[in-house]
């Protein structure tokens, strides 16, 4: 019996799909955690930028966490990051309150400006028992 | 006097004989076919993705596509008909006397002989591709202990603290949605919306394709194995075809022993008939005793 051409072709298209599935989009890996750790230097320069009124502060944190929550889901999503060894990806998941800021912000029910710093290691205790002076 | 014919019968059955020992003893191993019957499959990462029985049918029709398979086809088709070409000559010689029956039994061994050559290579070429299969699923089996194992413990740490990232991320997603997107003023966003849409549509489509038939798991003698077990047992056909193959040499070795032993009896038959190979009987030694008289009477004298 001999299997119809049109029908070849559908079988041939049914194992690209196969390929599809289990390869990762070349598109797509372009950067999901760059483009997450670039928002998130945006939403950090925001905190701390003195030139802005609370209100235009308020405004661009809420616009930036929007967009953050977004990008942090599409970072744990991204299968291509699945055992990418490299430095970025490695550093990336090897602090995930840093990495992943709102969603671990909310786990740990805090303000976002207070898991940042606490995640960095910076307490308000600490920073007022702080002195300035040299380091040698 | 002998006759011109019978000479070349007789020496073409001893050089028969010669040729037939030699194949007896020696079936050989394998060389390389200069005849274009190559098989040069390609383990590639797309037969390592593709679902176990799906692999075998690839391989399959990737051995029916190449010119191996079709020197074997061939191989066969004309061993069958050889092997009624000897039928017709046993039941003609059977039917004969005297010369001709001499001459198709010469005929049916002459045909022996080629149609042992003829398997002979087409087990050559069995051997040939049973070797490659095992190769080949082999490789594949490499592959996929390479693909299975995490390659360093760097990697494996990483591995590690990824699942345990998306383990923590799925606790959190649904009180992010309810803090963030949870005001009125604050819909969810676009990617949300969209991802969750598609989301339940890869559900449905998952669901299907887990039940699809052509995606089951591998079974081998009706119980599920893993894709490596598969692999092996694949292995080990191809070893097991192998194995048969050099048990049919042997047999085709003692095909041509006996071939080569009825050319002998036949060779030795036909020169009996013509009296060459006879030793000269000088008859009875004569008697010194009875001829005494002819030295004893002198009448001749």
């Amino acid at each position: 019996m001999t299997i119809p051409k049109s029908l070849k072709s559908l079988a041939g298209g049914g194992l690209l799909g196969v390929l599809l599935v289990s390869a990762p989009v070349a598109g797509a890996e372009a950067g999901s955690l760059e483009n997450l750790e670039r928002e998130r230097a945006i939403l950090v320069t925001t905190l701390c930028a003195p030139d802005l009124t609370p209100d235009e502060r308020q405004k661009k944190v809420a616009q930036s966490k929007h967009r953050l929550v977004d990008l942090e889901r599409m970072v744990i999503r991204d299968k291509s990051l699945h055992g990418q060894n490299t430095p970025v990806v490695r550093r990336a998941f090897a602090n995930y309150d840093l990495t992943f800021l709102i969603h671990a912000a909310v786990e740990n029910e805090r303000d976002i400006v207070d898991h940042w710093l606490d995640s960095l290691g910076l307490s308000t205790d600490g920073l007022m028992n702080a002195r300035v002076g040299r380091r040698y | 006097m002998t006759h011109p014919k019978r000479i070349t019968l007789v020496s073409g059955l001893r050089a028969g004989v010669a040729a037939l020992a030699l194949l007896a003893a020696a079936p050989g191993p394998a060389e390389a076919s200069p005849d274009g019957a190559t098989w040069s499959p390609a383990a590639s990462e797309r037969l390592v993705k593709l679902p176990p029985h799906m692999l075998k049918k690839a391989v399959d029709r990737d051995f029916q596509a190449s010119g191996l398979a079709v020197a074997i086809g061939d191989a066969g088709t004309r061993i069958t008909a050889k092997s009624q070409t000897l039928r017709d000559l046993r039941d003609a010689a059977t039917r004969a006397d005297g010369d001709l029956r001499l001459e198709l039994q010469h005929q049916f061994l002459a045909e022996k002989q080629v149609y042992i050559q003829m398997v002979g290579e087409r087990l050559e070429l069995r051997a040939r591709q049973a070797e490659t299969r095992k190769v080949l699923y082999e490789r594949l089996l490499e592959k996929l202990r390479l693909h299975g194992a995490a390659d360093d413990p760097v990697t494996a740490d990483l591995v590690a603290r990824q699942e345990a990232a998306r383990q923590r991320f799925d606790r959190s997603v649904d009180a992010v949605d309810m803090q963030v997107f949870g005001g009125e003023f604050a819909p969810q966003s676009r990617y949300g919306a969209e991802y969750a849409k598609n989301q339940a549509a890869m559900d449905r489509l998952l669901t299907a394709i887990e039940a699809h038939p052509m995606n089951q798991r591998p079974m081998l003698d009706g119980e599920e194995v893993t894709r490596e077990d598969y692999l092996r047992q694949l292995v080990a056909d191809a070893e097991a075809e192998r194995a048969l193959v050099a048990q049919e040499e042997q047999l085709l070795g003692y095909m041509a022993k006996l071939v080569a032993l009825d050319a002998m009896a036949l060779a030795e038959n036909l020169a009996a008939a013509e009296g060459g190979g006879e030793v000269v009987d000088g008859g009875a030694e004569p008697s010194l005793a009875a001829n005494v008289d002819l030295f004893v009477d002198n009448e001749a004298f």
